[in-house]
């Protein structure tokens, strides 16, 4: 299968692929995303080695970063979370054999599921962001 | 879908490796499936091209291709039924072309070969007796036994496109498919053979093999179910002390 070298651009040829392969590679990416941002939260937590000045002032430019493109960057973040662990719980249940015959609309269910329960999770953030409680 | 021809547009590949278009307008009083309207191009408009086929009747599994986008046979799928009178016929992905819409299935066997799809007996077929059935234990693998090898679900399968080295829905399939059947004692070795990496552990149920597959196969599920067999086995090597 030479000509077809996998790639990881591959992933994201979505034209004229089903849900399923949406699934797939949107499962794969967010994986890679929250492994980056774990190496990158334990970046910003190796800052307290260098003292509580050191780490507080990190924490605030990334509270309060150009822009507040980390508070972007953390909801983006969020939604990825999200999206990774419904499908994540779809492929447990489809690995027990339940609902993998309706696997699309396991997939949707659990991933609307997931979502409403994003944006409860995100109004909250926001409320504690705006009282300076979640800073 | 008011005129009288359907258009059909092909993915051509010539024997120096170039990639190109043709348009050809087909009758459509003159075919029923996207298999006819190929002959009809072949044997009316143009000679040249390349296509596999034999049975016409979705038994022996030659005439795969993509039909608008999707993996299908060719022999099976009624053009009307497209609901278009657009028809885009290209070669199935993940294999490599040989020419226009013949590809190469030999990575496929080759790896269908590695999941030892055949009965294994430690008698060596040295039994004095024939080797009876009842219909229950038939109907445990009859689904799995209806693969045609037309490599469809390959074609649609995310992680084949993406690792090429996986073994794929139908070569797991085959396996559970010898794996249940009662005459068959060779299971461990088959489980020992797909136990890898690429095995089926490399399976993310995307479930568009289930969904291609012209003969109801689902491989989706069994490779589901083999994959607890696997896992029985693995656990049971571990418990036994004879991890590889
Ligand atoms: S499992 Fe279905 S799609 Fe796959 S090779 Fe067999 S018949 Fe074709
Ligand atoms: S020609 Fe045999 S399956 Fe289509």
């Amino acid at each position: 299968m030479t000509e077809h070298k996998a790639s990881i651009i591959s992933w994201f040829r979505f034209d004229r692929k089903g849900l399923g392969f949406f699934a797939y590679s949107m499962h794969r990416f967010s994986g890679v995303v929250i492994v980056f941002y774990l190496y990158l939260h334990y970046a910003v937590l190796s800052n307290l080695l260098r003292g509580q000045a050191t780490f507080d002032a990190v924490v605030r430019a990334a509270a309060y970063g150009p822009y507040g493109i980390f508070i972007v960057m953390d909801v983006l973040l969020t939604v990825v979370i999200f999206y990774h662990g419904a499908n994540g719980v779809r492929l447990m249940l489809n690995e027990m054999g339940l609902g993998l015959a309706h696997h699309k609309a396991l997939f949707f269910v659990l991933e609307a599921g997931a979502m409403a329960l994003m944006l409860l999770f995100l109004y909250y953030a926001w409320q504690a962001v705006l009282s300076g409680s979640g800073l | 879908m008011s005129g009288n021809e359907y258009e059909f547009t092909i993915k051509r590949k010539d024997d120096h490796g170039k990639v190109s278009y043709s348009d050809y307008s087909v009758p459509k009083d003159r075919i029923s499936t996207v298999f006819e309207g190929l002959l009809y191009i072949k044997e009316n408009l143009d000679q040249t091209l390349s296509m596999r086929y034999s049975c016409t009747m979705e038994i022996c599994g030659s005439c795969a291709v993509e039909v608008n986008g999707k993996p299908k046979m060719a022999c099976s799928t009624i053009a009307s039924s497209l609901k278009t009178d657009k028809i885009r016929v290209e070669p199935i992905r993940h294999f490599d072309v040989i020419k226009d819409l013949v590809v190469d299935l030999d990575s496929f066997f080759d790896k269908y070969r590695k999941g030892l799809p055949y009965i294994i007996r430690e008698d060596y077929g040295d039994y004095s007796s024939e080797l009876l059935q009842t219909p229950e234990q038939f109907q445990k693998y009859e689904q799995y036994s209806m693969c045609i090898k037309c490599g469809l679900c390959m074609a649609a399968c995310p992680i084949v496109g993406t690792d090429e080295d996986y073994l794929g829905p139908a070569s797991l399939t085959a396996v559970l498919r010898y794996n249940l059947d009662s005459r068959d004692e060779g299971g461990k070795y088959r489980l020992e053979a797909i136990g890898t990496e690429e095995g089926t552990s490399r399976c993310h149920y995307a479930g568009e093999c289930s969904e291609v597959c012209p003969k109801g196969v689902d491989p989706s599920s069994a490779i589901q179910k083999l994959r607890w067999q696997v896992f029985k086995h693995e656990i049971s090597g571990l418990i036994r002390g004879r991890r590889k």
